[in-house]
């Protein structure tokens, strides 16, 4: 029997988890040896729910993604709270922070992204090690939740830096929760670079309504601190100070490539890897999740040009990781290699909040009379309610979206977010999807015509003429119209209709 | 006067039959009876017409040199079944005899079909049409419970419920008379109906009586994976419930969490906030009130079934309801006996009373009351499809013997699977019309209808039922048990295969003793005194109208939440092509499966003569499809001379942009599985009937000859 091949995984996040999980039959079947490194001391975790668990709205256990155990009966050796120093690649070597060594054969880089920290006086730029000051938080892991919590139990005001949409989310969830929240963010309005103005100013209209402070068009400079050292106030630079006991950075995500840099691999945003996920002029070495970029060496491939670098979305990390475990999969068991990646569609933006139903996607900055020009790529549709915090908008090429975004219309929301991701084909009448979110969802209900041909009673197939002739042939009580006619002898849900016919018959006329 | 049961489906009605001297034998009326009390659908209402139909078979055929079907003695065609089963076990050897049959069985007829497969034939290829409906649910049931009982718990206990969610079931169309046992949930405004589709039973939920949750196709298992998050985050789990009676709660914990609802939404069209409100009301009714979840096969018969069943289970689990006063979990079997006819040895794995045939106890058991050697029962055969798309090639079937089935119209690929029964070198039919199925056949054997015969049935509940006798039946007709008897003497084996129902079932008795179906204590006797009967029910023991109240079926006594995932991580509806569809097929309420029965009713085929295709009328519009217009509907990538179906369109907004619909009840060109593909779930081996990609094309009228 072969030596098992030696797997090093650096990074036990959500990606790294779905890798693992795809890997346990063959670890199990001894045909690798795979080893996790974990900086942080728990196992992979949900981090998309941290602000959730920041808020007190979810519980520390139902963010967990995998289990040591279960890993380690199938053989994969799980390392907590072990960084990985430096990469030798030369002698495949993994050097561990506690001085461990772990040679591999193959080496996987999952280690995600870390939160950007603003260039603010009074905030440690050293973008590796930021040591925050008391008060400051990002919002990535567990520490930061907690932090989180402290504020929203004591009903503190929470200073949020950053329109984007985890800043949004954190805002929203924290001011629910009975926190004082300002939001400060660049631009007329959040999410200036996702929205059109229209969608951005009703958002921020709804955004106040939840209870919501915002700063616009501000610019941070640095932040004030109390004498213990403790944040006190954001300072911007038209000399106001926002005032709160804690202030989160929402700023955004930087992939974590220090390690690949060491190592001398190719770096962009991202490790740069190839759309088989194997790092640039590497045979052993790849890269999957918020850390890894797809630029592939040949340099007229379309799909990477379009490539805006890594998504920080999770859907793509985990297909990445089921991808990469598949070809591993085949090449070990000798079977078919997987087909490579399709290339990721744009995400599409959900916002994660309960107060504020929120999708938008790709391109939706035309307008819609400008789209009426000759040659013009688009056409727009639009659906604007801002008293009611409703807007919609739909570009289509060919039919076919490029962009939208849907605003307090939460069905609308939904089935745009699936035909965005299918390509399919729009209705001509737009209008068809702004009525899912009306108050019965459909176009009316056919059939519920009353003329005598229609149907009645459906579990006995009789006409409302039969029943009509049958009370006039003299049935008096709904149960006589059963034995007549059978209506009503089947789930009896016509029996009011019944009714109603043999009262109208034998109502006194009207003098 | 005899009181006995309808003939379609699992909610098996009570009714009175009463001869008449009108235009049929029996005059039909509706039987107060816990389940249907009193009422009856339009097929129960009409199914008398069927006895003395013009068409009703009453002599055996056999096909001639000719090529056509003429009359034959009993003798003939018998001998003709036995010599051409001795051909083909010659040749092919034991196995290349099959056998398939029918959730519309009796227990008496199922359990000696299974008998006659491995006792007389001694082959393993067995497998009914069971496989198409209830396979899924019961691997889930059996996999979380260690039982699989379509309800556990009498359908009267839904009537206190304030909370139902069904999920992919249609009951105001196939089981109207159910729709009384949501009235109480519709009054409480807790009727939650999850559905492609705004059906017939999602319309129930309107004017406050409850949710209608329009999943985009295939998204179902992401749908409940997403409820069981909620319930996750915000708490809303039965703690000390899961602790005492469940395992592997962790592992499920940890596969929802990568389900948060707006996740979900983008996957399933389902708004984030809808979700969150329907986990609420689930949570708020498993603590304080009365919470049922029910699943059909609308989200069953996938390629993922199991795993969707395992979620909804799951979900249940969470909630702490299965074994509970505060409601639990069932699927709505589908077939007259689909019940009955799941548990006493027609499917390929197993032995009666729900017994395991790899299981040696169970083997030595059954070898004890078969008098045979252990040695001698076969193992396990291969599920209906896998069997179906065997037929005639090396190493399959090349003789088929079919009860009660009719897989020419209700098989996946049903083209594919005429082209298979074509190719057998024997066919023999048992029906009492000459179906699809029996047209094709060699030989064709005139069979009992339900008015005609003893015996008994088990309804959805697992409440064992007795059919009863109200007419003589046709000369020259002859009931199955006659039928298996008669061919195992032919073939070798004198006894063993009584032809008194009342004598098989007391074989079938002591064939489930002790088994998880244990039938031991119910008598004919005990059945016509009216006693509520629900298995298991051992001898010297009683009924269990309720299970899992003290335990589970496993050794350990728990349930066991078992962690289930999609497939792909979904990219929107990536699966579906610019101008595909995804299909699905369905029951209309006037038809009954694959309507060799209904579409002889007068009544019911003047209401429903043809299928029509449900779109869209923005689909519809692009299409250029007007309401009523023909259209070909055909599976994406086949090539053209494949099979397509051919109907009229329905333009409807009660469906999906996404979604078209066609009724399966239909034959020959209207045939809906012409274009279902035989994919099947890989624990289950149920078919994908649900979601097929199709691309749609009018037809131009010319073509029709609709114009000049």
């Amino acid at each position: 029997m072969n030596t098992p091949e030696r797997i090093v995984v650096l990074g036990y996040g959500p990606v790294a988890a779905r890798f693992l999980d795809a890997m346990r039959p063959l670890a199990a079947a001894g045909l690798v040896e795979v080893t996790v490194l974990g900086e942080e001391k728990d196992a992979a975790y949900n981090r998309v729910l941290v602000a959730d668990l920041g808020v007190g709205r979810a519980s520390r256990g139902s963010l967990d993604l995998s289990d040591p155990d279960e890993l380690a009966a199938d053989g994969i050796r799980v390392l907590l709270g072990v960084r990985a120093q430096r990469v030798d690649r030369s002698r495949r070597l993994v050097h561990a922070a506690d001085g461990s060594r772990l040679p591999y054969d193959r080496l996987v880089l999952a280690t995600g992204a870390r939160a950007t920290v603003p260039n603010l006086t009074g905030l440690n730029p050293d973008p590796l090690h930021p040591v925050l000051p008391e008060g400051v938080t990002a919002l990535r892991d567990l520490a930061d939740a907690a932090r989180l919590r402290a504020a929203v139990d004591g009903r503190k005001r929470v200073v949020v830096l950053g329109g984007g949409v985890l800043g949004l989310e954190v805002a929203l969830a924290a001011a629910e929760e009975g926190a004082h929240v300002t939001v400060v963010h660049h631009g007329d309005r959040p999410m200036g670079r996702q929205l059109d103005a229209g969608s951005g100013a009703t958002l921020s209209a709804a955004l106040r309504r939840q209870g919501l402070q915002l700063v616009p068009g501000a610019r941070a400079t640095g932040l004030t601190t109390a004498d213990d050292g403790a944040f006190r106030a954001l300072a911007l630079a038209d000399g106001t100070l926002v005032e709160g006991e804690l202030l989160v950075l929402a700023c955004g995500a930087r992939p974590r490539t220090e390690l690949a840099e060491g190592a001398g691999l190719a770096v962009g945003r991202g490790v740069l890897v190839d759309h088989s996920l194997r790092a640039l002029h590497t045979g052993h070495v790849f890269a999957i999740g918020d850390c890894a970029e797809v630029r592939c060496p040949d340099p007229s491939c379309a799909v990477c040009q379009a490539s805006a670098g890594p998504s920080g979305l999770i859907a793509p990390g985990w297909r990445q990781a089921d991808r990469l475990a598949a070809s591993f999969t085949a090449r070990l068991l000798g079977t078919v290699a997987p087909a490579p990646l399709p290339e990721e569609k744009p995400g599409v933006i959900l916002l994660k909040a309960t107060g504020v139903n929120l999708a938008a996607a790709g391109d939706l900055q035309a307008d819609p009379w400008d789209a009426m020009d000759p040659g013009a790529p688009l056409e727009v549709s639009l659906w604007a309610d801002p008293a009611q915090g409703r807007y919609v908008k739909m570009c289509t090429r060919d039919g076919a979206l490029a962009g939208f975004v849907a605003l307090g219309m939460s069905r609308a929301a939904a089935e745009l977010t699936l035909l965005f991701g299918s390509g399919g084909e729009l209705p001509a009448d737009r209008s068809v999807l702004l009525r899912l979110d009306g108050p019965d969802g459909s176009l009316g209900r056919p059939g519920t015509s009353a003329g005598p041909e229609s149907v009645l009673c459906r579990c006995a197939g009789v006409s409302r003429g039969s029943v009509q002739a049958a009370v006039t042939a003299g049935c008096g009580t709904v149960e006589d119209v059963a034995r007549a006619t059978k209506a009503g002898t089947g789930c009896g849900g016509c029996k009011d209709s019944v009714r109603e016919l043999i009262e109208e018959y034998f109502a006194p006329t009207a003098v | 006067m005899t009181a006995t049961h309808c003939p379609y489906c699992a909610l098996q009605c009570a009714m009175t039959l009463t001869p008449s001297a009108g235009d049929t034998p029996v005059e039909i009326a509706g039987r107060d009876f816990p389940t249907n009390r009193g009422g009856l659908c339009r097929k129960g209402w009409t199914a008398a017409e069927l006895l003395n139909h013009p068409e009703r078979l009453s002599s055996p055929l056999i096909r001639g040199d000719d090529g056509a079907l003429r009359p034959a003695s009993w003798e003939e065609a018998l001998e003709r079944v036995a010599s051409g089963i001795r051909t083909v076990q010659d040749r092919h050897g034991r196995d290349g005899v099959g056998v398939f049959g029918s959730g519309g069985l009796s227990n008496e007829k199922a359990y000696l079909l299974g008998k006659f497969a491995r006792v007389a034939l001694r082959t393993s290829r067995i497998d009914y049409n069971g496989r198409f409906c209830m396979s899924s649910a019961a691997a889930a049931g059996n996999r979380a419970f260690g039982l699989d009982r379509g309800l556990p718990f009498p359908l009267a206990d839904l009537d206190t419920a304030d909370t139902v969610l069904l999920l992919g079931s249609n009951v105001a169309e196939t089981m109207p008379p159910f729709v009384q046992h949501l009235a109480g949930a519709r009054a409480a405004g807790g009727l939650i109906v999850v559905d492609p589709r705004r059906s017939p039973t999602a319309l129930l939920t309107e004017d406050g009586a409850g949710t209608h949750l329009a999943p985009a196709p295939k998204t179902d298992l992401i749908l409940l994976l997403g409820l069981a998050h909620i319930l996750v985050n915000r708490g809303w789990l039965d703690d000390s419930y899961l602790a005492a009676r469940t395992s592997g709660v962790e592992s499920v914990i940890r596969s929802v969490a990568a389900w948060w609802p707006e996740r979900v939404q983008a996957a399933t069209g389902v708004p984030a906030d809808v979700l969150v409100r329907t986990a609420r009301r689930l949570a708020d009714s498993a603590r304080t009130g009365s919470c049922y979840i029910l699943t059909g096969r609308g989200v069953e018969q996938h390629s993922d079934g199991t795993d969707t069943a395992t979620a909804a289970i799951n979900l249940a689990l969470l909630l702490g309801l299965p074994g509970s006063a505060r409601g639990g979990y069932g699927t709505l079997t589908g077939q007259g006996n689909g019940q009955g006819g799941r548990e006493h040895g027609q499917k390929s794995d197993q032995l009666p009373g729900y017994r395991k045939i790899t299981d040696p106890a169970a083997r030595a058991h059954l070898a004890t009351v078969w008098g045979v050697r252990e040695e001698e029962i076969p193992g396990p055969g291969v599920p209906a499809v896998e069997l179906l798309s065997t037929l005639g090639l090396p190493g399959g079937v090349h003789a088929l013997l079919v009860h009660g089935a009719n897989p020419a119209v209700s098989a996946p690929d049903a083209a594919a699977v005429r082209e298979g029964l074509d190719r057998l070198d024997l066919l023999v039919v048992c029906d009492f019309f000459p179906s699809e199925t029996a047209r094709q056949a060699d030989v064709v054997l005139p069979v009992l209808q339900w008015a005609e015969e003893e015996g008994t049935m088990t309804n959805l509940e697992g409440r064992v039922l007795r059919r009863r006798r109200a007419l003589r039946p046709p000369e020259g007709a002859r009931s199955e048990l006659w039928v298996l008897h008669r061919l195992a003497a032919l073939l070798g084996v004198p006894g063993g295969f009584p032809t008194e129902p009342r004598e098989a079932f007391e074989e079938l008795r002591r064939a489930s003793a002790g088994g998880l179906a244990d039938y031991s204590g119910i008598s004919y006797e005990l059945l016509d005194s009216g006693a509520e009967v629900h298995w298991p029910y051992p001898a010297g023991g009683g009924g269990t109208p309720r299970l899992f109240r003290e335990r589970f079926a496993h050794p350990d006594g728990r349930a066991r939440l078992v962690a289930v995932r999609p497939a792909v991580i979904p990219d929107g509806a990536a699966a579906l092509g610019r101008d595909e569809f995804h299909l699905a097929t369905g029951r209309l309420l006037e038809h009954y499966q694959s309507g060799a029965q209904t579409r002889r009713v007068t009544a019911l085929l003047e209401a429903q003569p043809e299928p029509r295709l449900q779109i869209h009328p923005a689909s519809a519009a692009r299409l250029g499809i007007m309401d009523g217009a023909p259209v070909r509907v055909r599976r994406s990538g086949t090539g053209p001379f494949a099979p397509r179906l051919l109907c009229r369109a329905e333009v409807t907004t009660f469906i999906r942009l996404d979604t078209v619909f066609a009724p399966f009840h239909f034959a020959d060109g209207a045939s809906a599985n012409q274009v279902t593909e035989a994919v099947t779930d890989p624990v289950s081996g149920m078919p994908e009937f649900k979601t097929t990609r199709v691309r749609i094309e009018p037809v131009a009228a010319s073509s029709e000859g609709v114009t000049g």
